[in-house]
């Protein structure tokens, strides 16, 4: 079942209001909550993404479909689970980097954000400035 | 992922390019706030580790004033003001938001500290912005 343009647009619009409001209420010391429990907006959203991306993947695999004939979508939606875990990485490190459980430095903290938002730079490089094919 | 990427730039009304820009521009700055918090340039402000945000809007207000005015040229004039009017609206609301921030982040100053409420002000009026505009795509 695929979700339309506005439940998904509603689902993130909702998700991000609750972290922003979430967040503020932290920075400015109203709640003494655990960062934790101030990113559990982003897990739950993180969640159904990785959730709704496996799902389709094992639909695919399920209707036995040609795997070279449909190598680039895979591949895509390889690069988007990653991604996906790569951001996760970033946001569980530097909450416990927030509450104090490690002493890691940020720049560490930093690189799978990084590689996440790099890659995401060669996608959409690759949109823009398609190969030329002679 | 979640969006398409043509649905991504119907909704947010920037194009391809304009998003690429950004990007770059918060890799860099993320890039530049570890350097900073880390202190391994100890003479860097944060004005300086706020530069990339800026030179993004610059980029992109002067890309958005030449579509703008090729669209005009073209007889376009309704779409050329439109995507002018939204492009800066979005534009504005995050540079306001950028300069409070980094006014908190760069002034020690208790008197005229501003609450991170105030400061993610601009991106609430966006949020609900992009909502409408949501509706309209949709």
């Amino acid at each position: 079942v695929k979700m339309s343009l506005a439940q998904r647009v509603l689902l993130t619009w909702l998700f991000t209001l609750v972290f922003l409001t979430m967040l503020v209420l932290k920075l400015d010391g109203k709640v003494t909550w655990n960062w934790f429990l101030i990113f559990l907006p982003v897990w739950i959203f993180d969640s159904i993404l990785l959730l709704m991306l496996g799902v389709k993947m094992a639909g695919r695999c399920r209707a036995g479909q040609d795997l070279r004939q449909g190598a680039p979508g895979l591949r895509r939606k390889v690069w988007y689970i990653m991604a996906l875990l790569l951001k996760l990485g970033f946001c569980v490190t530097l909450c416990a980097r927030l509450e104090h459980l490690t002493n890691l430095r940020l720049v560490y903290i930093c690189i799978p954000l990084w590689t996440m938002l790099t890659g995401a730079m060669v996608e959409l490089g690759a949109n823009i400035f398609p190969q030329r094919r002679d | 992922m979640l969006f398409s990427l043509r649905e991504l730039v119907q909704w947010l009304g920037f194009a391809t390019f304009e998003l690429f820009l950004h990007l770059g521009a918060l890799l860099v700055f993320s890039v530049l706030v570890a350097v900073q918090v880390d202190k391994l340039i100890t003479s860097m402000s944060w004005w300086l580790v706020f530069v990339p945000l800026f030179a993004a809007d610059g980029l992109s207000t002067y890309f958005t004033a030449i579509v703008s005015i090729r669209l005009y040229q073209e007889g376009e004039k309704r779409l050329a003001v439109l995507r002018l009017l939204w492009v800066l609206t979005v534009l504005s609301l995050k540079l306001v938001c950028e300069v409070l921030l980094c006014q908190k982040l760069a002034e020690n100053d208790p008197t005229l500290d501003p609450l991170f409420g105030l400061i993610i002000s601009p991106l609430f009026i966006l949020l609900q912005l992009l909502m409408i505009r949501a509706c309209r795509v949709n």
